[in-house]
C-alpha cells in the first residue's frame, strides 16, 4: 500500500490526495478516450455517446475538485438535456446517418487533421509549461467554500461581479427563442381541422371507406400497381400520383397533399 | 442539525448600477423585448408598421441618451462596464448607422414587402414560398432581432470584463446569423450564409472562450484592469498570457472580418440580405473594432511589445487579400466584401499607434467607412433586374446612361472607400496614417502601396459605369421610396461633407478618445 | 462503453470520496456525519440499499398487480408462496433464464449498453436518499443513510437525467420501428418533465435553505413541506409520473400503439433491468417525495405526541417505508383509473401549464421569503403576494379559459344547429328506430359464468 502511494506521489507531485489522483488516472483517460472516440468514430450516435462519457467525466472532475454543484449541474445539463436533444435529433435523421468520405477539397482531411495535431501539441506544450512548478491551491478554504459553500460562493458571484452577464444572457435565451420560431414555425393560415370536421367531411365525401391499397385484386402487389375494380378496370385513387412507373393517372388534386 | 443550513453565509450585497450611463443600452434591449411583444399581440396588418415605430423610436431615443451622457467616464457593476468617451462615440457610431439600416430595410417600393423574406420557416420553392413572394407579408421579427443585435454592439465595446465581452459578442452575433438567413430572393443562397456564418462564428467564439480561460489562469481574473496589472508585476510565465491574447484576438478579428480570418466575409456578404450586409459590414465592424482597441489598450497596454507585431502581421495580410482578392471578383457585394476586408485592415494600422490620436483616428475611421459603405449597399438594392438585384458587374457597365445620378453617387462612394481627396475617406486614411507613422513607419507605407492597389478596382467600376456600353437586357434602376431616399441621402451627405469639413468631427473623435478601466 | 465507465464509476467514487476522508480526499465539501465513516460502514450500507431496493422492487410489481387486480374485481397473483406473494421472484427467475433473441439489424454495443444505463443510475440515486436518524451500527453511531452532499438532492436528479439514456438508446439500437417510436416520445416527455420536476424543487430548497437530503429532512421536523408548499407538490406529483413513464403518462411504452415501446426488441435478462429499472425509479421518486415534502424518515402527526420515541432510533424506517409505499399505492391507482393521454395534450400539460404554474409559484415563494427577511409580519408577508398572484395571474388565467370554453361551446352549439339543418347524405337509421333484443344475449346473461376466473395474468405486470 505505502508503494502505491509512494509512486502515486511522484505521479501526482506530492501534493494532491491520494483518493484525487486515483479518480484523476481513471476519468483522464476515459475523457480523453471519449473525446478522441467522439471525432474519429463514423456512427453519429456513437459519436454522441463517446461526448456523453467525456462530459460526464468532466463533471466527476469537478466534483472531486470540491465543486459539487457545478458538477452535478454539468451531468444534469450537458448529459442529462443537451446530448438527449442531440440524440433526438439524430435519431429522428435516421440511424444509417453517417460521415461522408468524400472530400470536396483535396488534402483538406490531412491538413486539418495536422493543424489541429499541431494547435493540440501547442496548447499542452504551453500549458504545461505555463503551469510548471506552480502550487495547486486549496478550494477548501473555510470562507469561501467550505461546508456546502460552494452554492453560495458561485450565487456571490453570479450575482455581484457578474450581475451584469448573467443578466444579459436572459437577452441570449430570448434571441434563440425568437430565431427558432422564425426557422421553424410555420403559421397556420387556416384554423386547424378538427377530429369533428374531417370525419364528417369523410361521410359526406361519398367515400367514407379508405382508399383501396395498389395491387388488390391484380396480378402483382407492387406499390404501383393499381387495383382492380370489380368490374376489371382499374382503381387510379389506389396508387399515389407520384410513384414513379404509374403513368396517365388523374393527379390527386388535393392541397394537404403538397406539403 | 442547523449547521446543515446556510445561517452562517454572509449576505450578498448587489453592485451598484449607474442607470444613467448605462441608459442606451436599457432603451435598446426594453424596445427589443417590445418588438418581441408586438409580434405576439399585434395584427399582423398592423405589425410592420408598429415596429418601424417601436425600432426606430427606440433607437433614436437610444442616441439622444449618448448625446446627454457626452461626458461620462466612469465604470459601473462591479467594475464590468467601462462608460467612456470612446465607447460612447463607438456606440453613438452603431446607433446612428443600425437607424440607417432599419431605414434599408424598411424599403417596401422597390420589391415586393421587403428585402427580408414573407416567412422563413417555408420550405424554398414550395408552392407556399411561390404564393407567399408575392404577397407583401415580411417577416417582422427582424425588428427586434436586429435591437437585440444593437444592443450586443453597445455592450460589446464597453465590456470592462472578458466574460462580458463574451456575453455580448454571442448577443450581437446570434441575431446576426438569423437575419444572415432571411433574404427574400435566392433563399438557398442566403440559408447557406446563415449557416456559414453560423458554424464559423461558433467555432471563434469557441476560440474567444477558450483564450478567456487561459487569461484567467494567468490573471486569476477576467477583468481587462487585472489582466494589465498581472501582466506588469508577474512571477508568472507569460506563455499563458500570450497564448490566451492569441486566442481572444482570434475571436474579435473574425467578427471584425480581418483576415485570415475573413473568409466568411464574401459569402456571408452575398448572400445575405443587402440592408441586412449593410448593417453587418458597418456596425458589427464600428463595434468589433471598439472590443478590440479596449481589449489591447486597456488590456494589453503593458505588452504593447508582444502584440505589435502580430497586429502588424493582420493588418498586411488583411489589406494585402483585400487588395488582391477584390481584384479577381465579378460580383459587386464580392467586391464590397473585399474592400471591407481591406478596409479593415487599414483601421489596425491606426491601432498600432497605442495613444490618444491612434484612437482618434480609428474612431473617425470607423465612422466614415461606415456611412460610404452604408450608402453604397444602399444603392445596390436600387439596380435591379428580374431576379432582384442585379450585382453581377457586367450589368453595371454603361450604368450612367441609364442613370447618371446613381451612378454619380456610387462613383463618390467608391471614390470615398478609395481614399480619393475631397472625401470622408481620404481624410480617414490620412489621419490614421499620421497617427502610425511615427511607430510603424513601414507599416504605413504598405499600407499606401495597398491603397494604391485597391483604389484600381474601385476606379474599374467607376470606368465600367462610365464607359463601358450597357448589356443588351440590362438591368432597371428602380425609384427609391422615402426611406431609403433618407439613408442614401444622408450617407452620401455625410461622407462628403466629412471630406471637405471634417474637422467638427475629427474634434469630436480627438475628445472623446479616452478609455478608463 | 466509456460511458458505463463513467456511469459505473460515479458509483464507486461517491462513497469512495466519503470514506476515508483525511488519506484519500481531503474534503470540506462533505455534509457533516459522512465524511469519515469507517469502510465497513459503507459496505453495510450499500448492500443494505441494495437489497431494499431489489426487495421493494419484488413487493411492489405484486402489490400493483394485487392492487389492480381488486381495483378491476380480479384477485390478482395468488399461486406462488402465500397469497401469491412470491409470483414476481418467480417471474424474474423465469426471465432470467429465458432465451435471448437478438434483432439482427439492433446495433450491438449500444443494445448491451442501454439496459445497463437504465438499471445503474435507478439504483445510484438512492445513495443520497436518507432512511432514518443517526442509529449505532455495532455501536459505531451513524446517520441512517449511505451518503449526503451538500447538493444531494441534484444527485437523485441527475441519475433520473442519466436514466432517459438507457430509455433513449434501447429504442434507437433495436434497430426496429415501434422501439424507436417510443423511444423519441420518451426523449421528448423526459426532458420536458424533467423541467417542471426540477422547478418544483426550487421552493423545497428555498424552504429549507439546503440541497442535501438530511438537511431538508431536519428542516421538515415541525411543518411537513406539503403544507406550505402545496403547489410544488402536486406538480412535482404529476411530473414523476410523466419522468418514470407510468400510466396515463407511459407513452414511450403504450402497448396498444407501440406493442412495449422502448423495450418491445428486449428479452430475457435485459428486459429484466428495464423492468427492475422502471420499478427502482418509481420506488425512488417515491422516497424523493417522501424526504422533500412528507417529513423524510419523521412519524406522521400526532405519533410523536403519543409516542415520544417515534423519531429515534430504527422506528423511522418504519414510517419512511410506509410513506413510501401510500406514494407507489397512489401510482397503482393512477393506472388503475385513468385512460392513457395523448401525446399532444400531455406535451400542452407539461410546457404550458405545469412549468407556467411552477414560475409563478416560485415567484410568489421568493417574494414572501424576501418580505419575512425584511421583517414583515409573517401573515402579512404569506397573505399580500398571494393576493397578488391571485389577483394578477389566476383570476385573468380563468377567466381567459372561461371565454375561451365559453366561446367553443357556443361554437359547438352553432355547428349542431347546422347539422341539425342539413339533410345527411351517408344512410342513417330513423331516430324512432326500435333494435329488437336477440334471444340468444338475454338467455347467456342469465347464467352464472361456470368456469372459475383464472388469475389475472396482467401483461404489462
Amino acid at each position: 500500500m505505502s508503494a502505491v502511494i509512494s509512486t502515486a506521489g511522484e505521479l501526482t507531485n506530492g501534493q494532491v490526495p491520494l483518493g484525487e489522483a486515483v479518480a484523476f488516472w481513471i476519468l483522464g483517460p476515459v475523457s480523453l478516450a471519449g473525446a478522441i472516440g467522439m471525432v474519429l468514430l463514423r456512427n453519429a450516435v456513437h459519436s454522441a455517446l463517446s461526448l456523453v462519457a467525456t462530459m460526464m467525466s468532466l463533471g466527476m472532475f469537478y466534483l472531486i475538485e470540491q465543486g459539487p454543484f457545478l458538477g452535478l449541474v454539468q451531468i444534469i445539463v450537458y448529459t442529462g438535456a443537451i446530448m438527449i436533444l442531440f440524440l433526438f435529433v439524430l435519431m429522428l435523421i435516421g440511424r444509417d446517418a453517417s460521415d461522408s468520405i468524400v472530400e470536396t477539397l483535396r488534402g483538406q482531411r490531412w491538413a486539418a487533421s495536422l493543424f489541429g495535431i499541431g494547435f493540440a501539441l501547442l496548447v499542452a506544450l504551453s500549458v504545461g509549461r505555463a503551469f510548471k512548478g506552480s502550487k495547486p491551491v486549496n478550494l477548501n478554504s473555510a470562507t469561501t467554500n467550505a461546508n456546502g459553500q460552494n452554492v453560495n460562493s458561485i450565487a456571490a458571484l453570479l450575482f455581484t461581479k457578474y450581475l451584469f452577464a448573467f443578466e444579459l444572457t436572459s437577452a441570449l435565451l430570448i434571441i434563440a427563442a425568437v430565431g427558432a420560431m422564425v426557422l421553424a414555425h410555420l403559421e397556420r393560415e387556416t384554423p386547424k381541422r378538427t377530429q369533428k370536421e374531417i370525419a364528417r367531411e369523410r361521410i359526406r365525401s361519398g367515400r367514407p371507406q379508405p382508399l383501396p391499397g395498389p395491387g388488390v385484386l391484380s396480378s402483382h402487389d407492387a406499390i404501383g400497381t393499381p387495383a382492380l375494380l370489380p368490374d376489371g378496370s382499374i382503381a387510379p385513387e389506389s396508387v399515389m400520383a407520384s410513384t414513379p412507373g404509374v403513368r396517365e393517372l388523374p393527379a390527386l388534386d388535393n392541397p394537404d397533399n403538397i406539403r | 442539525m442547523s449547521h446543515l443550513l446556510l445561517a452562517e453565509t454572509a449576505p450578498i450585497h448587489a453592485p451598484s448600477v449607474a442607470y444613467s450611463s448605462l441608459s442606451p443600452i436599457f432603451i435598446v434591449l426594453g424596445a427589443a423585448l417590445v418588438g418581441v411583444l408586438v409580434e405576439a399581440l399585434v395584427p399582423r396588418a398592423e405589425r410592420y408598421a408598429v415596429q418601424m415605430v417601436v425600432t426606430i423610436g427606440g433607437l433614436t431615443a437610444a442616441l439622444v441618451a449618448v448625446g446627454l451622457l457626452h461626458n461620462t467616464a466612469e465604470t459601473t457593476v462591479a467594475g464590468a462596464l467601462a462608460v467612456d468617451g470612446a465607447g460612447l462615440f463607438i456606440q453613438g457610431s452603431v446607433l446612428v448607422l443600425s437607424v440607417m439600416s432599419v431605414l434599408l430595410i424598411a424599403e417596401r417600393s422597390v420589391d415586393v414587402g421587403s428585402a427580408i423574406v414573407a416567412s422563413a420557416a417555408v420550405v424554398v420553392g414550395s408552392p407556399t414560398d411561390r404564393r407567399l413572394a408575392r404577397t407583401d407579408r415580411v417577416q417582422t421579427e427582424v425588428f427586434p432581432l436586429l435591437l437585440f443585435a444593437v444592443a450586443g454592439m453597445l455592450i460589446f465595446p464597453i465590456s470592462n470584463n472578458l466574460l462580458l465581452m463574451f456575453v455580448a459578442l454571442e448577443v450581437l452575433s446570434l441575431p446576426l446569423y438569423l437575419m444572415a438567413g432571411l433574404s427574400r430572393r435566392r433563399r438557398l443562397l442566403s440559408q447557406e450564409a446563415a449557416l456559414k456564418y453560423f458554424l464559423l462564428g461558433a467555432f471563434a467564439s469557441a476560440f474567444f472562450l477558450y483564450g478567456l480561460a487561459l487569461l484567467y489562469g494567468y490573471a486569476n481574473s477576467v477583468d481587462l484592469p487585472a489582466i494589465l496589472n498581472a501582466s506588469k508585476a508577474s512571477p508568472k510565465s507569460d506563455v499563458l498570457l500570450y497564448v490566451g491574447l492569441a486566442l481572444l484576438l482570434v475571436g474579435l478579428l473574425f467578427k471584425a472580418g480581418i483576415a485570415p480570418f475573413h473568409s466568411w466575409t464574401p459569402d456571408v456578404y452575398q448572400g445575405s440580405p443587402t440592408p441586412v450586409t449593410a448593417f453587418m459590414s458597418s456596425c458589427t465592424k464600428i463595434a468589433a473594432f471598439g472590443a478590440i482597441m479596449r481589449v489591447l489598450y486597456v488590456g494589453f497596454n503593458a505588452t504593447a511589445w508582444n502584440w505589435r507585431p502580430i497586429v502588424w502581421a493582420v493588418a498586411i495580410a488583411s489589406m494585402a487579400v483585400g487588395g488582391i482578392f477584390g481584384l479577381t471578383q465579378t460580383d459587386l457585394k464580392r467586391v464590397l466584401a473585399y474592400s471591407s476586408i481591406a478596409h479593415a485592415g487599414f483601421i489596425l494600422v491606426g491601432l498600432v499607434a497605442l495613444d490618444k490620436d491612434g484612437i482618434a483616428s480609428v474612431l473617425f475611421y470607423v465612422l466614415t467607412y461606415g456611412f460610404s459603405t452604408m450608402a453604397a449597399f444602399g444603392v445596390l438594392m436600387l439596380v435591379r433586374d428580374a431576379d432582384g438585384e442585379a450585382t453581377h458587374l457586367a450589368q453595371w457597365s454603361g450604368l450612367a446612361r441609364k442613370s447618371p445620378f446613381v451612378a454619380a453617387v456610387m462613383t463618390v462612394l467608391l471614390l470615398s472607400m478609395a481614399g480619393i481627396p475631397l472625401t470622408s475617406g481620404f481624410i480617414a486614411k490620412f489621419y490614421v496614417f499620421k497617427a502610425a507613422f511615427h511607430v510603424a513607419a513601414p507599416l504605413v507605407v504598405i499600407a499606401l502601396i495597398f491603397s494604391a492597389v485597391a483604389a484600381f478596382y474601385y476606379l474599374r467600376i467607376v470606368v465600367l459605369m462610365f464607359f463601358a456600353e450597357p448589356p443588351e437586357n440590362g438591368p432597371t434602376i428602380a425609384i427609391p421610396g422615402w426611406s431609403t431616399a433618407v439613408a442614401l441621402t444622408f450617407g452620401m451627405v455625410v461622407t462628403v461633407v466629412l471630406g471637405i469639413f471634417p474637422q467638427p468631427i475629427l474634434d469630436l473623435a480627438a475628445k472623446a478618445a479616452t478609455l478608463v478601466g | 462503453m466509456s460511458a458505463v465507465l463513467a456511469a459505473s464509476h460515479a458509483a464507486d467514487v461517491l462513497p469512495a470520496s466519503s470514506q476515508n476522508a483525511h488519506v484519500l480526499l481531503a474534503s470540506s465539501q462533505n455534509v457533516a456525519g459522512f465524511g469519515n465513516q469507517p469502510l465497513w460502514i459503507v459496505l453495510i450500507k450499500v448492500l443494505g440499499v441494495f437489497v431494499f431496493l431489489v426487495v421493494m422492487t419484488l413487493f411492489a410489481i405484486v402489490f400493483e398487480r394485487k392492487v389492480v387486480g381488486r381495483m378491476q374485481n380480479r384477485i390478482g397473483p395468488n399461486r406462488v408462496g402465500p397469497w401469491g406473494t412470491l409470483q414476481s421472484l418467480a417471474d424474474g427467475m423465469k426471465l432470467a433464464f429465458k432465451e435471448e433473441v437478438i434483432p439482427l439489424l439492433a446495433d450491438k454495443p449500444v443494445y448491451f449498453l442501454a439496459p445497463i444505463l437504465s438499471a445503474v443510475p435507478a439504483f445510484l440515486a438512492f445513495s443520497v436518499i436518507p432512511f432514518g436518524p443517526e442509529v449505532s451500527i455495532f455501536g459505531h453511531r451513524t446517520p441512517l443513510q449511505l451518503t449526503d452532499l451538500p447538493v444531494g438532492v441534484l444527485v437523485v436528479f441527475a441519475c433520473s437525467s442519466l436514466g432517459v439514456y438507457g430509455v433513449v438508446l434501447s429504442g434507437w439500437a433495436s434497430g426496429s420501428t415501434y422501439p424507436l417510436l417510443g423511444s423519441l416520445r420518451a426523449a421528448a416527455q423526459m426532458i420536458s418533465y424533467e423541467v417542471a420536476m426540477g422547478l418544483s424543487m426550487v421552493a423545497v430548497f428555498l424552504f429549507s435553505g439546503t440541497m442535501s437530503t438530511s438537511g431538508i429532512v431536519a428542516a421538515q421536523q415541525h411543518t411537513w413541506y406539503v403544507i406550505p408548499l402545496f403547489v410544488s407538490f402536486a406538480i412535482y406529483a404529476i411530473s414523476v409520473v410523466g419522468e418514470t413513464n407510468r400510466a396515463p403518462f407511459d407513452l414511450a411504452e403504450a402497448e396498444s400503439e407501440l406493442v412495449g415501446g422502448f423495450h418491445t426488441e428486449y428479452s430475457s435478462f435485459k428486459f429484466a433491468m428495464f423492468f427492475l429499472a422502471e420499478y427502482i425509479n418509481m420506488v425512488t421518486v417515491s422516497a424523493l417525495a417522501t424526504t422533500l415534502f412528507l417529513g423524510g424518515w419523521h412519524a406522521p402527526w400526532g405519533v410523536h405526541a403519543i409516542w415520544s420515541g417515534a423519531n429515534s432510533g430504527w422506528f423511522p424506517v418504519i414510517w419512511f417505508v410506509v410513506k413510501i409505499v401510500a406514494i407507489i399505492f397512489v401510482f397503482v391507482w393512477l393506472r388503475g383509473t385513468l385512460p392513457r393521454l395523448r401525446y399532444d395534450q400531455f406535451m400542452h400539460l407539461g410546457w404550458k401549464v405545469l412549468i407556467p404554474i411552477n414560475l409563478v409559484w416560485i415567484l410568489a415563494v421568493t417574494t414572501i421569503h424576501v418580505l419575512r427577511d425584511r421583517g414583515w409580519p409573517a401573515w402579512k408577508a404569506t397573505a399580500i403576494p398571494l393576493a397578488l398572484v391571485l389577483l394578477l395571474v389566476v383570476v385573468p388565467a380563468l377567466m381567459m379559459l372561461e371565454g375561451a370554453a365559453a366561446r367553443r361551446a357556443a361554437d359547438r352549439d352553432d355547428e349542431d344547429e347546422a347539422d341539425a339543418r342539413l339533410t345527411p347524405t351517408f344512410p342513417t337509421p330513423p331516430m324512432d328506430l326500435v333494435v329488437p333484443s336477440p334471444k340468444r344475449l338475454t338467455t347467456a346473461s342469465v347464467h352464472p359464468p361456470t368456469s372459475a376466473i383464472a388469475e389475472g395474468e396482467d401483461p404489462d405486470g
